[in-house]
């Protein structure tokens, strides 16, 4: 079995698992510069077999399937993509609002805010400009990364910040951490703990997909 | 060193066995949370940072000064946030046990900084009060540190702003009771809330959503 293809059964299992998906998720992965593996439209996340995940080229691309291609095609460094449609990120993609830095692994692994896009290719591309992660009004969530961890660890943290961010609406004030505080924990996430997992990530997902270290791990806070 | 083998060899099964445990009970996400159990005045063992629970060996755990959390031998690399753990059993003699965790509810109002009320006589009891909400520090800062000892005084549980749960008890068993009430209880918190704040009578997700919605659209 391919690679791409192989870690996309096992991350579409995972995040199965976690409870973070909703009934039109879609993975993919750049497999070459212009060519993409992607889970067919329609198909859930949950029955997810070898033969529902198609190769396509990201010029070439149908309809259903551009917003992961023109994501390719703008962004260079993003290499894996999770749409999803987390429980609790849909009243936030509803409300179409911006989630602050409400928990430190949000701003680390997500980034300081999550901004929510129009459902849309310019407002998604333009939204996720020097980010990995946003929102999609009436949607679900789209988030990248270098590797396919870092994408489903994203949807992963996405996931509970917004948990706590509609929380916050009944308990009381969201209290942001200082933009300068998120901002640090951020830089530091990428720089210090990031660049080595992903070494490792990368190399593993050119492998064997058994047993792989979370990117959330190498922060571990 | 002032325990005896067996005795290590027991505390690292019961180190091993927390981590396994926070994560079948749904109280830790990941590798993302520690514990620690103290060996004796000066020694404690501790989970290593960013290892799998289920694959970490009784063997792995190192053992971490308590007086100098930098000095540690016997195992794999010790959590980072191992300093916090040292300080609280530094400063609180009767504590043998702590878990630092990220579960769900606790992290809500955590990330809200609030103060949790007693929710029940339980939680009296385990807490020994209302859960307090430590000064915001970044991630293995002196500040966080000082933050969580200080909002322990008096209590075996505290908040960590924006960040997550310190829970502290006289053994492993006790610091497991301790962050599963305070689980337990920041869900009632926060379902009483929604109760008030909608008018309803009975709580479910959805209601919270629909509030969220509704006070988000009037915001705009």
């Amino acid at each position: 079995m391919n690679s791409s293809v192989q870690t996309i059964l096992e991350y579409a299992k995972r995040l199965v698992a976690e409870g973070v998906v909703g009934e039109s998720d879609m993975l993919s992965m750049r497999s070459e510069l212009n060519d993409m593996y992607i889970t067919k439209a329609g198909v859930k996340l949950a029955e997810l077999k070898e033969d529902d995940i198609v190769k396509m080229n990201i010029f070439t691309a149908e309809s259903e399937y551009k917003y992961h291609a023109q994501i390719y095609n703008e962004r260079s460094d993003i290499n894996a993509i999770c749409e999803c449609y987390p429980k609790w990120v849909m009243p936030v993609a509803k409300a179409g609002v911006t989630i602050p830095a409400i928990l430190d692994d949000m701003a680390q692994i997500v980034g300081p805010t999550c901004k929510t896009a129009e459902d849309n290719i310019h407002s998604i591309i333009k939204t996720l400009k020097g980010r990995n992660s946003c929102l999609v009004k009436d949607k679900g969530c789209i988030t990248s990364g270098r590797t396919m961890d870092e994408a489903y660890t994203c949807v992963l943290v996405l996931d509970k910040a917004s948990h706590c961010f509609v929380s916050s609406s009944v308990i009381g004030k969201n209290m942001i951490i200082n933009g300068f505080e998120a901002r640090l924990m951020r830089f530091i996430y990428k720089t210090k703990y990031s660049k080595k997992n992903q070494e490792n990530l990368s190399a593993k997902e050119e492998g064997d997909n058994n047993q792989q270290t979370s990117d959330k791990e190498a922060s571990e806070v | 060193m002032a325990w005896d083998k067996e005795t290590e060899l027991r505390l690292r099964q019961v180190i091993k066995d927390s981590g396994v445990a926070l994560l079948a009970e749904n109280l830790v996400q990941g590798t993302w949370g520690n514990t620690a159990v103290r060996l004796d005045e000066d020694h404690m063992l501790v989970t290593p940072t960013g290892l799998d629970y289920i694959a970490l060996a009784p063997e792995d755990m190192p053992v971490v000064q308590i007086s100098d959390p930098s000095v540690w031998s016997d195992g794999k690399k010790p959590t980072s946030e191992r300093k916090i753990h040292a300080a609280i059993m530094q400063a609180r003699p009767e504590i043998n046990a702590t878990i630092h965790s990220h579960p769900i509810y606790c992290s809500i109002l955590a990330s809200a900084r609030i103060e949790l009320p007693v929710m029940s006589d339980e939680m009296q009891k385990l807490v020994g009060g209302s859960c307090r909400v430590g000064a915001y520090g970044l991630p293995g800062t002196k500040k966080l540190k000082n933050g969580t000892v200080e909002a322990m005084q008096g209590r075996n549980a505290c908040f960590m702003a924006n960040h997550g749960v310190f829970c502290a008890g006289k053994d492993m068993d006790e610091a497991f009771e301790i962050i599963r009430i305070m689980e337990k209880s920041c869900y009632q918190y926060i379902q009483e809330c929604t109760l008030k704040a909608t008018g309803q009578s009975t709580y479910s997700d959805e209601l919270l959503f629909d509030y969220f919605v509704a006070q988000k659209s009037a915001k705009k």
